[in-house]
């Protein structure tokens, strides 16, 4: 006779494996179970400002669950992406010779080492909305747009008077921004990037000639959608759209988020020494 | 908890790894951890240090000699374990009980230091506090 106890395994390792069952049951039918998380509704119509143009403000999620998702269970996979890449696929960036080039002979290191959530520099724009677990509040009154990123407590604000772009712009992570209303939408022009920061988590650099607009839309009151569109001719031969991605109200706070003290840079330069050596100067 | 049963707990919580939403990765992971060197430990939780970007807490394990060892483990952004559930004052009304802790060892060979995956209070609650990268 077994012990309790291997008893009690088994019937533990039974609940487990029926996890892994309905998993690839899953993903051979429509999802059929209930999720204790799962996609937020669209809610009713925006809220509107008094000069009658939609209100942005609100805590935004970058996720469909309006709450959030990391280190959860029982959460639906839908609800933890910004988009469907099946329903808005997205294109993948057409980089310029040079700038492929480049990308491809970052060491695996070198490639940890450009991804602002290892090297703690600001994500910058568009990365903000591209590359960004956490979430954004954005207070926004007739005039001004205030953004403020959860994410190493970064803010920015976007005046919505028309002021035309520097000629000259000073480099910021944020770029300097203008903006302007094509009817709900709002459309933010942005210049004058600094250049340390990254596109996306895969190399994907920027240089001086970069220009970002990005379109803001509240089409209900708990979805955001933010649609990128990045032009940099010097690193790639046509412009880049990002697909509408889709970000939902939540109810919570804001939260302090520092990246302090990495001690992780100190191994990961080590590593890239390494595989430069291995390289043997090859680039 | 005996060796059985934490194979059993390894078992188990190998499967419901499939079933976690997908952690919001901070740091890189595999530059200061080891993902292939992975254990269980069972102590008791002695204190917590709350800081961005990733909190510590610290576990009072005994050895294969019975000598009792301190073990600090790392967890999630203090963001990410508010919103999963698992917040500071989570960790304060379990300091001085029993604690399970599956923790990936420091890569570096740095003495009792781990990245926390899964863990599990006196109250049986399963809490992903950590990247899982086993």
């Amino acid at each position: 006779m077994r012990s309790s106890s291997s008893v009690h395994c088994m019937a533990a390792c039974a609940v487990a494996l029926s996890v892994i069952v309905t998993d690839a049951v899953r993903a051979q039918q429509p999802p059929p179970q209930k999720y204790e998380i799962g996609v937020m509704p669209p809610g009713g119509p925006p809220p509107r400002l008094a000069d009658g143009h939609v209100d942005f403000t609100g805590h935004w999620f970058p996720n469909g669950a309006g709450q959030g998702v990391s280190g959860r269970y029982g959460v639906d996979p839908a609800a933890t992406r910004q988009f469907d890449p099946k329903a808005t696929p997205e294109e993948p960036p057409v980089f310029q010779p040079w700038a492929l080039a480049k990308i491809k002979s970052m060491t695996p290191t070198e490639l940890e080492l450009s991804k602002s959530s290892v090297n703690c520099m600001p994500r910058g724009v568009p990365a903000i909305w591209l590359q960004n677990p956490y979430t954004t509040y954005m207070v926004h009154k007739p005039g001004l747009l205030v953004q403020l990123y959860e994410v190493l407590n970064n803010w920015r604000l976007i005046h919505l008077d028309g002021r035309p772009l520097p000629k000259d712009p000073e480099p910021f992570f944020h770029g300097n921004s203008t903006a302007r209303w094509d009817g709900d939408t709002l459309v933010v022009e942005s210049v004058g990037f600094d250049e340390r920061t990254y596109i996306q988590p895969n190399g994907w650099f920027h240089s001086d000639a970069l220009r970002v607009t990005e379109r803001y839309t509240r089409p209900s009151m708990n979805y955001l959608i933010v649609e990128v569109t990045v032009d940099d001719p010097k690193v790639l031969q046509k412009p880049w759209k990002s697909a509408p991605r889709r970000w939902t109200l939540g109810n919570g706070e804001i939260y302090e988020f520092y990246c302090t003290n990495n001690l992780e840079l100190e191994e990961l330069q080590k590593l890239r020494e390494k595989e430069l050596q291995e390289k043997g100067g090859q680039r | 908890m005996n060796g059985r049963r934490a194979r059993c707990a390894v078992l188990v919580l190998g499967a419901l790894a499939a079933a976690v939403s997908h952690a919001a990765a901070h740091h890189s992971f595999a530059a200061e951890w080891d993902a292939r060197n992975c254990r269980d430990f069972t102590g008791v939780l002695t204190k917590i240090d709350w800081q961005n970007p990733h909190p510590y807490f610290f576990v009072d394990v005994k050895d294969a000699n019975g000598k009792v060892q301190s073990w600090s483990f790392q967890a999630y952004s203090p963001v990410t374990l508010r919103r999963n559930g698992t917040d500071r004052q989570v960790f304060l009304d379990h300091v001085g009980k029993d604690v399970w802790v599956r923790g990936c060892l420091a890569k570096n060979g740095k003495p009792n230091a781990a990245a926390a995956g899964t863990l599990k209070f006196s109250d049986g609650v399963l809490r992903q506090v950590g990247q899982i990268q086993d």
